[in-house]
């Protein structure tokens, strides 16, 4: 046994040793290791594989050990409370955890009250809606078309999450067009993207959350296959899509996706024509008392990494969009955007 | 679907507490259960201790309390210790590794019976190198967070 | 067989260096499967997709089969689904039987693995079919299936059964997960305790902490002897392996394989609930079973090649669903993503090459598994041997890594290994039992989000019964288990009165 892991150690000894290319400077305000500890439990996800990319980056410009730990939204919150001052350990989510709070989930603290606001880094534009491919909804105008006529349209989607959001835009389409009919649109209440796929098999939700990287090879099913899926809404931005490649994913072209965002498909979001979207976007937190020095720092190297333009093929391999804002800027594009979202729940409450 | 409401079976479970749904039901059952066994046990057993046959006590007569409440009270220590020094040095995993040293030393003396010299150093080697070995591999080999 | 030509050294050494670590990492009190994955996927991003995959599937297949190795040395499941391993492993191993015990369970995991690998190659589009007719009304079945088998390896019926709902219960504590379709309300606590247990008390602490902290509590209390000349675990004076320990093990071993493999394939029921119900279908079904829980090799065969049948099995929902089928697979997703490769409906077909290599990949691992841990066992199975003074601390120690790693840094985890040990030692002294429980705790918040999910979405509890023939199968197949359960029951107390 003991040789064994000898020869691993040397095995794997040679996989870590890292190219030491141009690390910064050795006024360091932190040192040892980082870890950045993400709002979701799964190392098989969007925010881990994006954190992932991130990480390797830094690590590489602090020249620091960074890990990526999947503690999950509320151990997370809890970690950056308890060991974040010295910024040894940083949170990495997305719209989530102020979506939480806004939907008054157990455990979701307000974050721009609580934390301090890290950089913007990436998008994950596969924000999706789907129906059976036999559905007789074929835009999400027919949607809103049939809750407005008193047609129960069942939408399967996880409470107080990201894929939320889309439903409460949805509902709000349907009661600024037709008020009182907002109460046709049903929230199936799904986990997992397998419950959410199984809800539609069974014929238990007219319309699923999903994604464009999880969902597409549904779509190119045949239509007499109980799992054909078509596509109906992406509710990430059209100038966000637009900068995907060409060919964009599997035989789904970008083209092709964008007759499924706005402005083609498009649900309204106010009176004054504002159109409703959301880019599911990631992005760094910190502990409120963290020093500003480790800020303008941590600011500092992803500015630098994000120039020097490697990082931006590394998302775009895995269908990411870089989409990179320092820390003041971030700050306010998020309050912009938690306030546009609250301003929606709040008309639907109405 | 619309005259479900009539069938002695139907159920509307209310989404805002179906947390509360589940556990209610389990805990429902749980009573019953212990109910069951008190009455089912009971009799037999409150005789038995009546009647001296049998002893109501915790421990084995010659239970050795001293190996027992040591193993609890230095694990209690070791984790209060490594959540502490772990602290200290923010994901370095030095806290794992500078508690369990100690922590194998004084279990390993604690669980020795006749402590002789060759003994001793066995010990102390393993409480040296286990640690410093589990360490290294976790946390700078393997990138595992440690305390 | 073009894809032949991919493979090449640093691929056959990457399966054997997987596999090893794999092992290694299941052998290990508090090290699962799923862990030695997740720390070595970031090892992978420099690999091209099929190096980095036939790294990852070794990994998986060593760590699931590792599991066995402290389930019958040391009364500790390596990993949760070898939980059942330890019932007939261990009582072995203290007859002098450790090394038989742990053959058996290499062939076993042997003819698992690849039994479940030919189902994945040969018909993993038409199992997805299967798979996705299983909502969660059927799911429920089969949780509940899997919960009768405390019935039939309890004790005494009603404490057994009172052992295994307190399982349920502590198992619903804290959040009913949005992430499983809940509310994201919390249950059973104070609020002064919701920062701790917001999201419960884990599995693996829970379980290393009755089977490893709890048999080191009670081994304190009288005294930690140092094992007499005449009692010293003795590998040699038991009977030595040969494949007659296999004779009428045949139907066992497809069937438990069979059972692992289909437990795999339906996403959300999780792996342990695999070799729980083989275990049982021994049990009940078996000619013989009288020996089951005091030593049978039928145990450990039926254990553990359910548990590497659950290999095969959850791949195949990933690779023709594009869910995976348990938390180890559900990392070779992010592998997937980050070489750009899509999984779904579609995989097989559009990427044959990668779906060749993997099942080779698989096939290597499983040989190699055999080989290594074949000959390996005489020098692990020496452990025993080591003076508890060394082992015990050593023990904990490796259980408190473990149980701080599983949800990647959580104090409060290694808490509850302290909790849960003391919990194993005071309640068994209180007559509670343990195997039941665990049983009962492993299943329990499976079985409550299929339940109240059905009832919400049918509103009626006749649903169970009415909504397919499967469900009617399923309670056939229930009914059974519970009436054998009853009958042996009272069969055995009949012989001691």
């Amino acid at each position: 046994m003991k040789s064994l892991k000898a020869g691993l150690y040397i095995a794997l000894g040679t996989a870590f040793a890292l190219s030491a290319s141009t690390a910064m400077a050795s006024d360091a305000p932190i040192s040892g290791n980082l870890r950045i500890v993400i709002g979701s439990n799964s190392t098989g996800g969007d925010t881990y594989q994006n954190a992932a990319i991130i990480a390797a980056h830094l690590g590489e410009k602090l020249d620091m050990n960074v890990r990526v730990d999947a503690v999950g939204a509320v151990a997370g919150f809890r970690a950056l409370k308890q060991q974040g001052k010295t910024g040894a350990t940083i949170m990495f989510n997305h719209d989530q955890s102020y979506l939480g709070n806004l939907y008054g989930v157990k455990g979701y603290d307000d974050i721009f009250a609580e934390y301090k606001i890290g950089p913007t880094i990436s998008i994950n534009p596969g924000n999706a809606y789907l129906v059976p491919k036999d559905s007789p909804y074929k835009t999400v105008d027919d949607i809103i078309e049939a809750a407005g006529k008193g047609e129960r349209v069942r939408v399967s989607v996880e409470r107080g999450s990201a894929s939320n959001i889309g439903f409460s835009a949805l509902e709000n389409a349907v009661k600024m067009k037709y008020p009182g009919a907002e109460k046709n649109l049903a929230l199936i209440n799904t986990g997992s993207q397998s419950d959410k796929n199984q809800a539609l098999f069974d014929g238990q939700a007219d319309v699923i959350h999903g994604s464009i990287q999880g969902n597409e090879q549904f779509t190119r099913l045949p239509a007499d296959d109980q799992k054909a899926m078509r596509f109906i809404w992406i509710t990430a931005k059209g100038e966000t899509i637009e900068q995907m490649p060409e060919e964009g994913l599997g035989e789904t072209t970008r083209d092709m996706m964008l007759q499924w965002t706005d402005p083609v498909t498009s649900v309204p979001q106010s009176a004054d024509g504002d159109l409703f979207n959301f880019d599911k976007m990631f992005y760094f937190m910190y502990n409120k008392d963290i020093d500003p020095k480790i800020v303008a720092y941590f600011d500092e190297a992803m500015t630098e990494i994000f120039e020097e333009g490697k990082i931006q093929s590394d998302f775009k391999r895995s269908f990411f969009i870089p989409s990179f804002r320092a820390s003041p800027e971030a700050e306010k594009f998020l309050v912009n955007k938690k306030d546009d979202y609250a301003e929606i729940l709040s008309a639907i409450q109405k | 679907m619309e005259n479900q409401s009539s069938s002695p079976f139907s159920i509307v479970i209310d989404f805002d507490t179906s947390h509360l749904f589940f556990p209610t039901l389990i805990l429902w059952l749980l009573g019953l259960l212990g109910l069951a066994i008190l009455i089912q046990k009971g009799p037999a057993f409150y005789r038995a201790v009546a009647s001296g046959e049998k002893k109501l006590r915790f421990f084995e007569p010659d239970a050795d309390k001293v190996r027992l409440f040591g193993t609890l009270g230095l694990m209690v220590v070791y984790f209060i210790g490594m959540d502490y020094v772990g602290r200290l040095f923010p994901n370095m995993g030095y806290g794992f590794w500078l508690v369990s040293i100690p922590f194998l030393f004084g279990l390993s003396c604690l669980y020795a019976h006749e402590l002789d010299k060759r003994k001793l150093l066995y010990i102390t080697l393993n409480a040296l190198v286990a640690p410093t070995f589990a360490w290294f591999v976790l946390s700078e080999l393997f990138n595992v967070t440690l305390p | 067989m073009e894809f032949l030509a991919l493979v090449d050294i640093s691929y056959l050494l990457l399966i054997f260096f997987g596999v090893a670590l794999g092992i290694v990492f299941g052998a290990i009190p508090g090290m699962t499967a799923t862990m030695a994955l997740a720390v070595c996927l970031p090892l992978t991003y420099s690999f091209d997709l099929n190096h980095s995959l036939a790294f990852l599937l070794a990994l998986y297949v060593g760590g699931i089969s590792g599991g066995l190795v402290p389930a019958i040395l040391l009364n500790i499941p390596g990993t949760p689904s070898s939980i059942c391993t330890t019932f007939d492993g261990y009582p072995m191993a203290r007859n002098g039987e450790g090394e038989r015990a742990l053959k058996i369970g290499v062939v076993s995991s042997l003819f698992g693995g690849l039994f479940s690998l030919a189902i994945l190659y040969l018909f993993a589009p038409l199992l997805s079919d299967i798979a996705i007719k299983f909502s969660y009304i059927e799911k429920f079945l089969i949780i509940f299936f899997a919960l009768t088998v405390i019935a039939s390896l309890c004790q005494s019926m009603l404490v057994g059964i009172f052992s295994g709902v307190l399982g349920i219960l502590l198992s619903l504590v804290g959040v009913y997960d949005t992430v499983k379709g809940g509310n994201g309300d919390i249950r059973l606590i104070t609020p002064a305790l919701e920062d701790m247990l917001y999201s419960g008390f884990s599995l693996l602490p829970v379980l290393i902490g009755l089977f490893g902290v709890g048999a080191i509590l009670a081994d304190a209390e009288q005294g930690v002897k140092e094992e007499t000349e005449g009692a010293k675990l003795d590998l040699l004076s038991g009977r030595k392996f040969d494949l007659s320990a296999f004779r009428g093990s045949a139907v066992n071993l497809v069937r438990s394989s069979f059972i692992g493999t289909f437990v795999g394939m339906l996403p959300g029921v999780g792996g342990s609930a695999a070799s729980v119900l083989a275990y049982t279908q021994e049990k009940n079904f078996s000619r013989d079973s009288s020996m089951m829980g005091k030593g049978a090799p039928q145990g450990v065969i039926a254990s553990e090649s359910a548990n590497n049948g659950l290999t095969g099995g959850a791949l195949i929902p990933l690779l023709s669903l594009g869910i995976p089928g348990d938390s180890t697979t559900a990392i070779l997703i992010g592998a997937f993503t980050l070489q750009g490769v899509q999984v779904g409906p579609l995989f097989i077909g559009e990427n044959v090459e990668t779906w060749n290599m993997m099942v080779l990949s698989m096939f290597i691992a499983n040989i190699v598994m055999f080989v290594v841990m074949f000959f390996a066992i005489k020098y692990i199975a020496k452990v025993v041997t080591v003076p508890k003074y060394l082992l015990y601390p050593i023990i904990i120690m490796m259980c408190v890594s473990g149980a701080y790693a599983i949800n990647y840094g959580i104090m409060f985890d290694v808490w509850s290994l302290l909790l849960f040990g003391l919990f194993g030692y005071i309640g068994g002294k209180l007559g509670l039992e343990i195997t039941p429980f665990i049983i009962g705790f492993i299943l329990g918040s499976s079985a409550e989000i299929y339940f109240v999910k059905s009832l919400e979405s049918f509103g009626t509890m006749t649903i169970f019964f009415t909504k397919s023939p499967i469900a009617l199968f399923l309670w056939l197949l229930i009914g059974m288990s519970v009436a054998f359960s009853i009958y042996s029951n009272k069969r055995s107390k009949s012989k001691t009165a």
